[in-house]
């Protein structure tokens, strides 16, 4: 549990969102940037479930794109088991690419409607040259199909002969078809119905449990990733507010913002448990707001946050971008 | 007047034809709505809880029609109206707020001209009287600065502040009854549970009934007096909306709550219910659950059960008849 797989060292992602050049000279403006991602920083140990939560806008999908290498950074280090992701090529790169995998939101989307099923689950298996022979090959999906809930007569089929969830498990066995040990899942069961959502969610405990497999696991449903995670991070505006093991976060949320989007979530237990109204919407990521990004809609906001951006903070569970925060630690200590 | 409830539906029942077969997306539905009262409708894709919707402000589109029962509004028919006589009703006796605001609102007018002429077609007003009167709208469901807004086309607005100009428009003629499908669907958590703030205070405020129809069993929760299950076209359960999420009957309902993962258990696995929703070409005889349902017997795949009575709600399961025949015994 102790040994890193995953670090993420201040990484970074900003999008040109300029004008074309002859309306800047003739408008006379600058050149204008979009800082999706913002120096973030964290680490994945092996065999757990590391979740990135955020509402739209947040930054989570694109990194999620950076970690498997489907997007450059602008700047930051991502290592996996120690050796850099994205920057080198060739039989080294190669060899490491078989060793993570993505599963998407939509597996609408992300199937080739034209390939069979048996194609679509071998694809990495032949990519990576990990089987001798067809006759190999065949038995290698046949289990994979199994492993994952269908029949292995399913490789015969087509996408579109499959619902929406055993969709998502032809995506899931895809995605172990290279003996992955860690799996990016972007938003993997919002597309879903809850009760196939919560076949899926089970799903990838128990492969997980059985192939020793470690998530990054983005998502905006706090609840699901309640279920999921041991540690979270919590986006705002492209960086991280608070990083904290799950059960701390939940029962004790030292940043506004994580209390807020708790507060937001409907209370299907019904519980009438105590919660502050939201207030405010996300700005405009092109122009945020100066000090801490989240001051203008926070409730514990003073002088200080909104010329000064506050550092990551020890908490008791982890750590927390915020003034108030870094209070509490020091009045406790 | 005073004895009909607000709205009526009595064994709806939509088809569509389809290659010489006929699907049927809505089945014997029926249930009442008191004035005032929310009732949320909630079931997974496809299990028609938006046709059941579509069906009551007459909006269902060929080739598919009401085939049997009806609806209606204080006691008269709606649902055999023609349809110059139901859009008096339409916007007027009945709001309607929708998934995607981009599309319930015109993209070439400014805010100011769709509520304008909401205003003028269904209430005698000059167009400075409903110009006032929509700035107070806007006002009324949160937009900062609605007197300069309200020129503005609605690209310039996000997506929950489009939504609070649907909810406007929505309530512009006040009506009696509003029809929200899926209203927070498209929108992030934090800006849904501001959504939903404003659609609860002005329609109690204005004594409006709602229809609000989601999958989601949380805004159910938040919202909603009374809830009505569907699965395959069909009631599962209707009820006081506290009985059916803590002490759900219908097996599907159970499976249904068991299944949604929740901020506050600390449970390890989710309750799973095996297979999914059937197709509308392939609903299984009798009890339409009855493949999935980890407390079937004979009775179910022979038999389909009608809603029956049990303690403060009513379920179509046969196992429930027992204890309804004893209650009116």
């Amino acid at each position: 549990m102790s040994e890193t797989l995953l670090e993420v060292r201040n990484l970074t992602r900003t999008f040109d969102m300029s004008k074309p050049w002859l309306n800047r000279v003739l408008e006379r403006d600058g050149k204008r940037f979009l800082r999706a991602v913002d120096r973030v920083s964290f680490t994945i140990r092996k065999g757990e479930t590391f979740a990135l939560v955020g509402e739209s806008g947040s930054g989570k999908s694109t990194i999620a794109k950076m970690v498997v290498g489907l997007l450059p950074s602008s700047s930051g280090e991502i290592l996996f088991d120690g050796a850099p992701i994205g920057t080198g090529e060739g039989a080294a790169m190669r060899a490491m690419r078989s060793r993570f995998q993505m599963i998407f939101q939509s597996p609408f989307a992300s199937l080739n409607p034209r390939w069979k099923v048996r194609d679509i689950v071998a694809e990495p298996i032949i990519a990576f040259d990990m089987v001798q022979n067809r006759q190999a090959q065949a038995a290698r999906v046949a289990e994979l199909l199994e492993l994952v809930g269908l029949s292995a007569s399913d490789g015969s089929k087509y996408p579109h002969e499959f619902s929406g969830g055993q969709r998502q498990r032809i995506a899931i066995a895809r995605a172990l078809s290279s003996n992955p040990e860690f799996i990016v899942c972007d938003e993997p069961t919002s597309a879903l119905d809850v009760s196939v959502q919560a076949q899926i969610l089970n799903l990838m405990r128990d492969l997980q449990d059985e192939l020793g497999l470690t998530y990054l696991f983005i998502s905006h449903d706090l609840s699901v990733v309640r279920h999921m995670a041991n540690r979270i991070g919590v986006l705002y505006l492209g960086a991280l507010v608070e990083n904290a093991q799950a059960r701390g976060l939940f029962e004790d949320p030292q940043h506004p913002y994580t209390q807020m989007l708790l507060d937001a979530v409907p209370d299907v237990d019904m519980t009438d448990r105590e919660r502050e109204e939201v207030i405010g919407e996300i700005p405009n990521p092109i122009s945020p707001p100066d000090g801490c990004v989240f001051h203008p809609r926070c409730v514990k906001a003073f002088d200080r946050c909104r010329v000064e951006a506050p550092a990551m903070v020890a908490t008791q569970y982890g750590e927390a971008k915020c003034f108030a925060a870094e209070n509490v630690r020091k009045a406790g200590s | 007047m005073t004895d009909h409830p607000l709205l009526s539906v009595k064994n709806l029942t939509v088809q569509f034809p389809s290659r010489g077969a006929m699907l049927t997306a809505v089945d014997d539905v029926s249930f009442d709505l008191a004035r005032g009262e929310v009732l949320g409708l909630v079931g997974e894709s496809g299990a028609g809880k938006s046709m059941t919707g579509a069906a009551i402000i007459g909006l269902i589109e060929a080739p598919g029609r009401i085939t049997g029962g009806s609806i209606s509004l204080e006691g008269k028919r709606i649902d055999n109206l023609s349809s110059a006589e139901m859009r008096q009703v339409r916007g007027r006796r009945i709001g309607m707020v929708f998934q995607d605001p981009l599309t319930s609102l015109n993209p070439l007018f400014t805010i100011a001209e769709q509520l304008v002429e909401t205003i003028r077609v269904h209430l005698p007003m000059s167009a400075r009287e409903a110009r006032e009167r929509a700035i107070g709208l806007l006002n009324e469901v949160g937009i900062p600065a609605a007197s300069q807004r309200i020129d503005d086309y609605p690209h310039q607005f996000s997506g929950g502040m489009r939504q609070r100009v649907v909810i406007a428009l929505a309530l512009a003629a006040e009506p009696e009854l509003v029809i929200a499908d899926e209203p927070t669907t498209a929108l992030d958590v934090s800006v849904q549970a501001q959504i939903i703030d404003v659609l609860k205070k002005l329609c109690s405020e204005r004594n409006a009934s709602v229809i609000l129809i989601t999958h989601d069993m949380g805004v159910i929760a938040e919202t909603a007096d009374r809830v009505a299950v569907m699965y395959a076209g069909r009631l599962a359960e209707i009820g006081p909306v506290r009985s059916v999420i803590k002490d759900a009957l219908h097996p599907y309902t159970k499976g249904l709550m068991g299944s949604i993962p929740s901020l506050t258990s600390t449970d390890d696995r989710l309750v799973q219910i095996p297979g999914s929703m059937p197709r509308l070409n392939n609903i299984p005889e009798g009890c339409a659950f009855n493949p999935r349902c980890d407390q079937v017997f004979a009775r179910c795949t022979k038999a389909r059960p009608e809603l029956m009575h049990s303690g403060n709600r009513e379920v179509s399961c046969w196992l429930y008849d027992d204890a309804a025949s004893e209650a009116t015994a």
